[in-house]
């Protein structure tokens, strides 16, 4: 059987992981962890574990249940992984993040919390990434946008076993000087496989189906594309090569990240020609607000790469990387999650209400479920606000870092308010609602006839 | 399986003076999955031949005497390309498409409301016939649940999704 269905679980993770976005983005506001914090403070951990993990990861592994069987046009193996997946992500992400505020003693919280945590953590990962796994094996051989998949889950198993690591050290139980080396060292690769490998390389490969999808461009597989899959694998793996080097104690790691970088700066260029062309060759003149919205998170990648560059010449990296990994994680994927939400979900909501009335009576269109002009400005609001609080971190100027934040926790509150108003067809005409034969959709739980299905 | 093949006579297009070859490209365009295409021209096509081979045809030709030809071009076997629903596909035994869909320019989802409108309209046992620019992954599940079988596959450009649904009844036997 081809094709993909409704993923039930999907919405589950979006609403888990919004959950954690408000929560990070009040810590900012708040003036918790960096900048107030230095980079290495436990206060710091908290508050990136809270957007890496509980925002951006859940969204990811949310999306990729959904997603996956697109890219491969096949339904998803092992679909009853989905929920104690999420139950063990949300418990092992939480766990750490109190965890690391325990670290700082603001809490009085026993260290094994965090090795604990960790271990939840990772169960909720391996459970969601062998169901990817085992579909992606089983649609093989596989189209280019899906091998993007594959290495961006690579990295994942990377990034969370060296994050184990860590947890281990940090709640006393693990000892062994290889383990301390590790993250003594190790905690930049273990940022750029979480960052740049899980989430940015998946990030691409889904974009590329999504983006000509959305915009009728052709979506035939290129070399460019070929370019950026091989030049992207390579740069993951040498950094995940750097590993072994910490291990051994060897020399040689600079020239071996140094070309990483490099390979890495040449598969984010090619990959913006790419999208520039997509949106070039587009056969739709009037495109969505999804597919607008996103080019902020283009833009924002370029900048990072821009950044990076500027700072890896001048030599300035250690200053810069806060305001790098900023606008890495709220412009790029925040900003591409949130733009990318904002179609998923009427579209799923749409498939789920009126897809059994579809045909035979009159049913709204996906557009009706959303109002693009009201929405379009809280997406300005938002990026105007990552462009400040990515200055303000720049010239240290923390005041101005918390008062961007403070807009930028308003722009996705409202932004989650127009989830909330599409998930609930707020927007469709009354007459049109509930056509017979349509079923109204819970707000983040799987309806009951599919929670049924197989 | 045995669809009557296309048959395009290009002999007064040649005769008027005109290109043919916009029209010949348009028929291959508009060939159902498997269908072949009988071409008829007032001369022997060598430069057609390897053309359709690029896009997966074999050619038998024949002389009709007078210095006009007759060129059958077969797509060549692609089954796993075709995508099928699954259960009885005897696809030998279904009747020509009685309704034909040109949805290529169409956003996502419209095509597949379009397809299940149509469907909506036609009897069961009937065949519709649909151009797509996009696999439509999320229509397969949607046709199981109402009954409908279909054989799909892209065509030699890999950018045209052609499919073919006969309508059906709803089977709660049969699995989504």
């Amino acid at each position: 059987m081809f094709g993909a269905t409704l993923s039930r679980w999907t919405m589950s993770y979006f609403a888990a992981a919004l959950a954690f976005l408000v929560i990070g983005e009040t810590m900012m506001v708040l003036g918790y962890g960096y900048p107030a914090a230095a980079m290495e403070a436990p206060e710091t951990l908290a508050l990136v574990h809270t957007i890496a993990l509980g925002w951006l990861s859940l969204l990811m592994a949310g999306a990729l249940l959904q997603f996956v069987p697109v890219l491969v046009g096949r339904p998803l193996c092992c679909t009853h992984l989905a929920l104690p997946a999420l139950v063990l992500l949300v418990a092992g992400i939480a766990g750490l993040v109190l965890g690391f505020v325990g670290l700082s003693g603001s809490i009085d919280l026993p260290p094994i919390v965090l090795p604990v945590a960790a271990v939840l953590t990772i169960a909720g990962f391996a459970l969601i990434g062998f169901a990817f796994a085992a579909t992606l094996w089983r649609a093989r051989p596989l189209p280019l946008t899906a091998r993007f998949v594959v290495i961006g889950l690579g990295a994942l198993v990377v990034t969370v076993l060296l994050g184990g690591t860590y947890a281990f050290v940090l709640g006393g139980v693990a000892g062994a000087d290889a383990a301390i080396a590790l993250t003594l060292e190790g905690v930049s690769l273990h940022a750029v496989l979480g960052l740049g490998g899980w989430l940015t390389f998946t990030t691409m490969g889904v974009s590329y189906r999504l983006l000509t999808m959305f915009m009728l461009s052709p979506d035939g597989e290129r070399r460019s594309s070929r370019i950026v899959w091989l030049s992207g694998s390579g740069a993951l793996g040498l950094v995940a090569g750097g590993i072994p080097l910490i291990l051994a104690g060897s020399v040689g790691r600079f020239a071996l990240l140094l070309l990483a970088a490099f390979l890495g700066v040449l598969a984010v260029v090619v990959y913006a020609s790419d999208i520039f062309r997509i949106y070039r060759e587009r056969r739709r003149r009037e495109i969505e607000l999804n597919i607008r919205a996103s080019i902020g998170a283009f833009g924002a990648l370029a900048a990072a790469m821009v950044l990076f560059v500027g700072l890896l010449v001048t030599g300035r990296i250690e200053q810069g990387i806060g305001s790098l990994v900023y606008l890495v994680a709220f412009g790029w994927l925040t900003g591409m999650g949130l733009a990318q939400l904002y179609k998923i979900i009427p579209f799923m909501t749409w498939l789920e209400c009126y897809g059994p009335a579809l045909g035979r009576t009159a049913t709204p269109r996906v557009q009706d479920l959303v109002v693009e002009m009201r929405a379009l400005r809280w997406f300005r609001a938002f990026y105007a606000s990552v462009l400040i609080a990515t200055l303000g971190l720049s010239v240290g100027a923390e005041p101005l870092f918390r008062l961007a934040s403070l807009c930028q926790l308003v722009a996705i509150l409202v932004l989650v308010l127009e989830f909330t108003r599409a998930r609930r067809l707020s927007n469709v005409p009354a007459s049109l609602r509930l056509p017979t034969g349509a079923q109204r959709p819970h707000l983040f739980l799987p309806s009951f006839q599919l929670w049924r299905q197989p | 399986m045995t669809i009557e093949p296309h048959e395009l006579d290009v002999r007064p297009i040649l005769r008027g003076g005109g290109d043919p070859f916009p029209v010949i490209m348009n028929a291959v365009d508009n060939l159902v999955p498997g269908q072949a295409l009988r071409l008829i021209a007032s001369f022997r096509p060598v430069p057609l031949f390897s053309v359709m081979a690029g896009r997966g045809f074999s050619h038998q030709e024949e002389a009709l005497g007078n210095g006009d030809w007759a060129v059958l071009f077969r797509p060549q076997e692609q089954v796993d390309d075709i995508r099928v629903s699954g259960g009885d596909m005897n696809l030998d035994g279904w009747p020509d498409p009685t309704r034909q869909l040109d949805l290529t320019d169409l956003d996502p989802p419209e095509p597949m409301v379009r397809v299940l409108a149509a469907l909506e309209k036609m009897e069961v046992g009937e065949v519709l016939f649909a151009l797509l620019a996009r696999e439509p992954l999320f229509l397969y599940p949607e046709l199981a649940k109402r009954g409908h079988r279909w054989a799909g596959n892209f065509d030699a450009t890999g950018e045209i999704y052609r499919i073919l649904i006969r309508v059906g009844k709803p089977d709660h036997h049969v699995g989504a």
